[in-house]
């Protein structure tokens, strides 16, 4: 389909990739334009959100993680996302609005007080879409498991930075198990590997803030 | 023909040629679109593969080829741990030096506390005054006092400041960069304090260890520190950094007109410079999940662009899991004198 | 023995049981290069840059001027002793031997 802009033809591809460009250039202005014009296009507000917004959110991970975009650029990235998310839901009935795509409780497991990289990852999967629950650093481990039953956490993740504290991950996972939780395990950290989330039984491992992004996606289904 | 190799986490894989050829070839290209710095040349990359083909256990510069070691933390290693790859033998720290000194052939040491980091220091400073005099006594190398800038310990709950992260999450961007800000100012105003002491009582040098470890503001304060030092004392300054990538979480902080976010290892060294710093490290992180032919050619990319734009010795850090060294408690020899070969030999550093 | 022996042993100096530690002071102190201090430290001891790393010359050499020997020699000079002769041979000032020496005046 293509509809005509300023008297140029715009195809459905376009107009999903202005509303990208608008999002990863942190343009408010342009973002608000871009998903006028898709809308009037004929394109569906689901797939505006599905698509073209999810899609710059990863772009402006990847862009982070490649230190080209910084933290406070990412909360201004989610600040409009939210604001173009809003616009478009009100064209959505009310049963196929999007859901948030899981609840997720992070922390720093008992012993260990490091969290730059944990508030980071906890960070990035709030602006995409998560319902993060941060217990802090040097977390009992009760407490990971208390929250998780409270809010009914879809993945718990935890972190380690030494090799002395991460045995930590592992008797999480086991006191999870223990109290009869079915929720998905995920670790980082610099110490932990991903041979060393297997050995533990957790669901998964992410090198870094934007991989945990896309593994904790992954593990809800959402791609 | 397969050959051994490892995984970043150590594990013992095989690999053949040209495999291994195309993982160098994927990890140097890896690092010269990240840095936007060359890729090696196809000399170097076939220079790379024959040292990971080598059939040798352990391999080794040509004589003529050596470069300094310097060495951080080492002493508190012997005897205890605070976290990664101590070998519990109860010895002080004076003595760690020395066998550093005397028994392992180290070019320079280092005094560290356990706990190391600046800030625990300060309430303990004469403690580590009356330590820096015994080892400068005993000791025939330059020692420098090394912690770690750690801005993580100004924020809350262990410091007086908001917790960025806290901040970020409750979507108060003003207050996560403040919070950053005030950290750093008494972070720099903690370093000068610990390092002046210690020049009072003859120490050479300082060690600031896994600078921007908390993101740009934790560098800013160690830039901040490094001029006041070099300005007020003889202190010579050695500034290992904690990542190929300085993280923005700031991402405003400026130093002399110069971003720091986002800065790769051959932008950090000229802020380095800038600040006074004498001798530079450099950090490459290693993937735990790739194999170490791509790992180190990454690194060996980045630091070459560093060794190329600098104008002070580099230093490569090459402790566990930095500098094409697998993240490994007890990292396996074959790899790391593989690596310690490719950085002296291919990125042509000045030290390790 | 995984990183700092290992290091030593594929690419390292040696410190004082070599050169070393006289060519890492040159790095620090003047911000040398490599080469440079290589080739500044070889000058001032008189030998060639190859010998530097030479343990059978360099063994010789440092006790005969008597800065520094990796053994326990009763007598050679050590610790600030042997600092106070490398400073004066590099041309260098080293802290705490200005320290010490300003306290003795």
């Amino acid at each position: 389909m293509n509809i005509e802009i300023g008297g140029d033809s715009m195809g459905k591809e376009e107009l999903l990739k202005a509303v990208e460009d608008a999002l990863i250039k942190l343009d408010e202005g342009a973002l608000m334009k871009a998903c006028d014009d898709a809308l009037a296009g004929g394109v569906e507000p689901l797939e505006i959100i599905e698509k073209a917004l999810t899609n710059a959110m990863t772009t402006i991970g990847d862009l982070f993680e490649k230190g080209k975009m910084f933290l406070p650029q990412i909360m201004v990235a989610a600040d409009i996302m939210k604001k173009a998310t809003a616009k478009l839901e009100e064209k959505i009935p009310a049963d196929q609005k999007p859901e948030k795509l899981g609840t997720y409780v992070i922390g720093t497991v008992e012993g260990d007080v490091h969290d730059i990289g944990k508030g980071v990852v906890a960070t990035l999967l709030k602006v995409n879409g998560f319902d993060v629950y941060d217990v802090g650093r040097d977390t009992p481990l009760q407490n990971f498991v208390d929250k998780a039953k409270e809010v009914n956490a879809d993945i718990v993740g935890a972190s380690a930075l030494m090799t002395t504290t991460m045995v930590g991950q592992k008797e999480l996972i086991e006191l999870l198990k223990k109290e009869g939780l079915t929720c998905k395990t995920m670790i980082g950290g610099a110490a932990p590997t991903a041979r060393w989330a297997e050995k533990i039984g957790a669901d998964a491992y992410a090198e870094n803030a934007t991989e945990a992004v896309e593994v904790a996606k992954k593990l809800v289904g959402a791609e | 023909m397969e050959y051994y190799c490892r995984l970043g986490d150590g594990h013992l894989i095989k690999m053949t040629k040209e495999d291994m050829k195309n993982s160098i070839e994927a990890g140097t290209n890896d690092a010269a679109e990240r840095g936007e710095i060359p890729a090696l040349t196809d000399d170097e990359q076939e220079f790379l593969l024959d040292i990971m083909c080598n059939p040798q256990k352990n391999v080794s510069v040509e004589p003529g080829n050596e470069i300094v070691v310097t060495h951080d933390i080492g002493t508190i290693r012997i005897d205890g741990d605070q976290g990664n790859s101590g070998v519990g033998i109860p010895v002080s720290r004076l003595a760690g030096i020395l066998i550093h000194e005397r028994a392992f052939g180290t070019d320079t040491m280092e005094l560290g506390h356990i706990d190391y980091s600046f800030k625990p220091v300060k309430p303990i400073i004469f403690q580590e005054q009356q330590t820096v005099e015994r080892v400068n006594l005993l000791a025939t190398i330059l020692v420098l006092y090394g912690a770690m800038p750690n801005l993580g310990l100004y924020y809350y709950p262990d410091g007086p400041f908001n917790n960025p992260s806290e901040r970020f999450q409750a979507g108060d961007v003003a207050g996560a960069l403040e919070a950053q800000e005030k950290a750093a100012e008494h972070a720099h105003r903690d370093m000068v304090y610990i390092m002046k002491n210690l020049w009072d009582v003859g120490c050479e040098g300082v060690n600031f260890d896994t600078t921007a470890a908390a993101g740009d503001a934790d560098f800013y304060a160690t830039l901040m520190a490094t001029e006041e030092l070099k300005r007020d004392t003889g202190l010579v300054v050695e500034m290992g950094m904690a990542a190929e990538n300085v993280i923005g979480i700031h991402g405003s902080i400026e130093y002399k007109g110069m971003r720091l976010a986002g800065l790769y290892p051959h932008e950090q060294v000229k802020v380095a410079e800038k600040a006074g710093v004498d001798v530079f490290g450099p950090v490459v992180n290693t993937n735990t999940s790739r194999d170490m032919a791509w790992n180190m050619a990454r690194a060996v990319t980045f630091v070459k662009a560093c060794v190329e734009a600098s104008d002070i010795p580099i230093h490569v850090n090459m402790g566990m899991g930095v500098g094409g060294t697998p993240m490994f408690e007890t990292p396996a020899t074959d790899m790391v004198t593989r690596a310690s070969k490719a950085m002296a030999e291919v990125a042509k550093v000045d030290g390790i | 023995m995984g990183m700092p022996i290992a290091h030593v042993m594929a690419s390292g100096m040696q410190g004082i049981r070599a050169a070393g530690d006289l060519v890492a002071r040159m790095q620090f102190a003047k911000r040398m290069r490599l080469k440079e201090a290589k080739e500044y430290v070889a000058k001032k001891l008189g030998v060639d840059v190859i010998e530097l790393v030479d343990v059978e010359v360099m063994r010789n050499l440092r006790e005969e001027l008597d800065i520094g020997v990796v053994t326990s020699v009763p007598g050679a000079a050590t610790g600030i002793e042997a600092k106070a002769r490398i400073a004066e041979l590099l041309g260098i000032p080293i802290a705490p031997v200005e320290r010490l020496k300003s306290k003795l005046e």
